[in-house]
């Protein structure tokens, strides 16, 4: 007869750097049912938003995030133009976009490693870590810095490329496009690292579907969204060829694949920029105040469907600014992929949608259905604590 | 594809004979990018007071201050301004450079000092006059 028992895990726990809690219903080894608690994670930054300007703004939703950086702020900065009714001229388009492919490099080698190590393979984390090293300097020789590369404004790029850089832009290029088919390779053919991933954390292509999985997590359930081909932004659609990645392994063996794929295309399209970058100017010139209106913004960040809803009241800052990460989208199928699996694989399972709660999480508030507000003091509410713990048998 | 035990073999033992990847910072440093946005340093002789970095600082980190108002012999009005920047709440975003209108060169600019780490707050506490 089998027995099952509530694990709770979190809000800290090894399998993550960022809180979230979840409640693991196990039996031995098996987790046969899995909840999910968020809202440990508050920084205001919404409401933020509503107390600077646009201008303040883009730098602060920069910072939403330290990975997907640049896709909080080309999201935000091309909502904002369309409610200004400008465009950046072609240059800065391009631009913009080969920003969002460096990005996109770093943040998928970084995701390589955390997948290593997250199943004890630190050798293959130290080698994709070393090879990110590549990318992180290109970055930092356009932008100057590592992390927030402050190159989106409203009405173009921030800083324009010269030859030098696009031959050493180039050269980088090539040569971690000769590097990624190794990773590639070992990932679907080492089998210490297959025996870990292959068949762990199945998502079957209707479930993708039907549970709203954004970016590789659904890709690699054989569903082709991405919103560079489904809503084309930043020179996607017409001006900049791409083709879209997807695999039907519906496991954790083919995230890893179709994220190593998708480097690949990065590189062919930013080989693409990089060799008819049209001239002229990187922006226009933006105005401060922004005409009443809404938007909706989507990017397709390196985890998936990135949207910001801006509503502008006809001054110089917005009325409200709502921020949808991927990871929020990705909660769901993370929890279905966790029932029937290991205990052992909870890391890797998460792991896999590369989960970021910095850009997901939000302060929850819950609302007595049941009507009355209630104050407490601090001693009642001391006194409740010891008393709800009493009757659980627990003395304080 | 085949399964092959031990594929990372080679590349594991060229390691051995290949120099560190890393550095040892602070003993060693690496250059720094010519387009790094360090600490915003402002130049009292070419700002002329507009407040536009103020204005526009995300993080609040700057303020700008009348130091002084003097005429010169043929009528017109010279004014002298000081500047507090909070290096601690900097976020080096470059926007205040970006718009500081001064010409032909700007007041103010991020240079490439980026070791801001200290002991003592007030030492983030930069004072240009
Ligand atoms: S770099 Fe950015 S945060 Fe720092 S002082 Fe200038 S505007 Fe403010
Ligand atoms: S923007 Fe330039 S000129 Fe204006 S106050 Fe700041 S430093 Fe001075």
């Amino acid at each position: 007869m089998s027995e099952t028992f509530v694990l709770p895990v979190g809000p800290q726990h090894p399998a993550l750097k960022e809180p979230t809690s979840f409640r693991f219903k196990v039996d031995g080894e098996y987790i046969v049912d899995a909840d999910l608690r968020l809202g440990y994670n508050h920084r205001g930054m919404e409401k933020g938003c509503e107390a600077r300007t646009y201008v303040q703004d883009i730098y602060l939703l920069e910072r939403v995030c330290g990975i997907c950086s640049n896709a909080h702020m080309t999201c935000f900065a091309q909502g904002v133009e369309r409610l200004m009714g400008i465009e950046p001229p072609p240059r800065g388009v391009f631009i913009r976009c080969l920003m969002g492919e460096l990005e996109r490099i770093h943040s998928h080698l970084l995701w390589l490693g955390v997948a290593g190590h997250e199943i004890g393979f630190d050798t293959f984390f130290m080698y994709t870590w070393r090879d990110r090293e590549v990318v992180m300097d290109l970055l930092e020789m356009v932008s100057g810095n590592r992390v927030n590369y402050g190159m989106q404004t409203f009405g173009g790029v921030r800083r324009d490329l010269d030859g030098m850089q696009i031959k050493t832009l180039l050269e980088g290029i090539a040569a971690l496009k000769a590097r990624t088919p190794y990773y590639l390779n070992l990932g679907a053919t080492e089998p210490t690292m297959v025996a870990r991933i292959a068949g762990v954390g199945k998502l079957p292509r209707e479930k993708a579907i039907e549970l709203t999985a954004a970016g590789p997590t659904t890709r690699a359930s054989g569903v082709d969204f991405d919103v560079r081909k489904d809503d084309p932004y930043a020179g996607f659609g017409d001006l900049i060829p791409f083709t879209i990645v997807t695999d039907n392994g519906c496991d954790v063996l083919a995230r890893v694949v179709v994220r190593a794929k998708e480097m690949m295309a990065s590189y062919d399209i930013m080989e693409f920029i990089l060799r008819n970058l049209p001239a002229g100017e990187v922006r226009t010139k933006a105005p401060r105040k922004v005409p009443e209106g809404e938007t909706v913004s989507r990017v397709e960040a390196q985890r998936g469907e990135l949207i910001h809803y801006i509503r502008a009241n006809g001054t110089d800052k917005p009325d409200r600014v709502k921020v949808r990460a991927p990871t929020l989208a990705n909660w769901p199928s993370t929890l279905y992929m966790l029932r029937g699996a290991y205990l052992a694989d909870i890391p890797i399972i998460m792991a896999a949608i590369d989960p970021c709660l910095s850009c997901t999480d939000r302060m929850a508030v819950i609302s007595d259905v049941r009507g009355g507000e209630k104050v407490w003091d601090w001693e009642t509410l001391r006194q409740y604590g010891i008393e709800f713990h009493r009757r659980r048998g627990i003395r304080p | 594809m085949s399964l092959r035990l031990g594929a990372m073999l080679p590349e594991v033992f060229r390691h051995l004979f290949k120099r560190p990847a890393t550095v040892l910072y602070p003993f060693e440093k690496n250059t720094v990018p010519a387009r790094l946005r360090g600490r915003p340093v402002m130049d009292p002789d070419k700002c002329i007071g507009c407040r536009m970095c103020e204005r526009d600082c995300p993080a609040e980190a700057i303020e700008v201050t009348q130091e002084s108002e003097t005429r010169t012999d043929d009528g017109k009005v010279k004014r002298r301004f000081s500047m507090v920047v909070y290096v601690d709440r900097c976020a080096h975003c470059g926007q205040c450079e970006e718009i500081c209108p001064a010409k032909p060169d700007k007041a103010i600019k991020l240079n490439e000092f980026f070791e801001e780490a200290a002991f003592d707050r007030g030492a983030l506490k930069i004072v240009y006059k």
